[in-house]
């Protein structure tokens, strides 16, 4: 026997003996495996890294101070952690002075989204959102950032108050220009 | 010496369990982007369709006619 069929002992008469009935019950037994993946969706308690909490929005359980409002010019961001230390998210000042949080969980393949001063950008696939309401606007994220509800209180300190819904694809708003596609064509 | 039983499912039978396999992937893709969307309601109801076609699926695999019979 050569050398490569006492490596690989496959028989080819063994192998010719799964039936179209074995690969239907494999079948069925992955479909069983999609079920089961669907019913832990909904038994989990806790939600989905990059998910919000719930559907009903913002909630006042988890407020988390982050910082003096003034702390930020434009352009500027933070970093802050709001459910746990694990839950890492961005706070920003927009060039038009407003302040915006999202989850820092880039929603294609999780790596952490970073602030370049116009846009929140997933440097591992180079992805970009536009701030706004964190819609995708380049690359191959498809899903908007999860927003982070904030509240400007007396003392001038910003706090972190829950989840936003996400905002609905057809009120998207324009995607800003892509600063390297300003570079290529000057 | 001992004789296997072989009962060829049909082709039709074979395709359609394909064919629920394919639903289920949809579905589970489906269900997961609208769960990290944070919309949990729609899980109930993907869960009952899921396991009916789970049930279909299975019934097809060990009970579905055989060739021959």
């Amino acid at each position: 026997m050569a050398h490569w069929k006492d490596a690989f002992p496959i028989d080819l008469a063994e192998e010719s003996r799964h039936s179209r009935r074995e690969f239907a019950r494999f079948l069925a037994l992955v479909s069983a495996g999609f079920t089961a993946g669907i019913g832990y969706l909904w038994a989990r308690r806790t939600p989905l890294e990059g998910a919000p909490e719930s559907e009903g929005g913002a909630g006042h359980d988890h407020a988390v101070a982050i910082c003096a409002a003034s702390d930020l010019r434009p352009g500027q961001s933070r970093l802050f952690a709001f459910r746990d230390p694990h839950d890492k998210c961005i706070l920003v000042r927009t060039p038009h002075g407003a302040l915006k949080a999202y989850r820092q969980t880039c929603t294609h393949l999780g790596c952490a989204v970073r602030w370049d001063g116009a846009r929140l950008e997933c440097p591992c696939h180079v992805g970009f959102f536009e701030v706004e309401q964190g819609f995708p606007v380049q690359g191959p994220p498809s899903r908007p950032l999860g927003g982070i509800a904030l509240e400007v209180r007396e003392d001038g300190m910003v706090w972190a108050l829950g989840d936003l819904p996400k905002p609905n694809a057809t009120g998207s708003v324009a995607a800003l220009p892509c600063p390297r596609e300003k570079g290529g064509a000057a | 010496m001992k004789r296997v039983r072989r009962t060829q499912m049909t082709g039709a039978a074979l395709v359609f369990t394909i064919f629920v396999a394919a639903i289920q992937l949809y579905l589970f893709e489906t269900v997961l982007g609208s769960v990290l969307d944070g919309q949990r309601g729609l899980l109930p109801g993907a869960f009952a369709v899921s396991a009916v076609l789970t049930l279909v699926a299975l019934y097809l695999a060990f009970k579905a006619p055989g060739l021959d019979r």
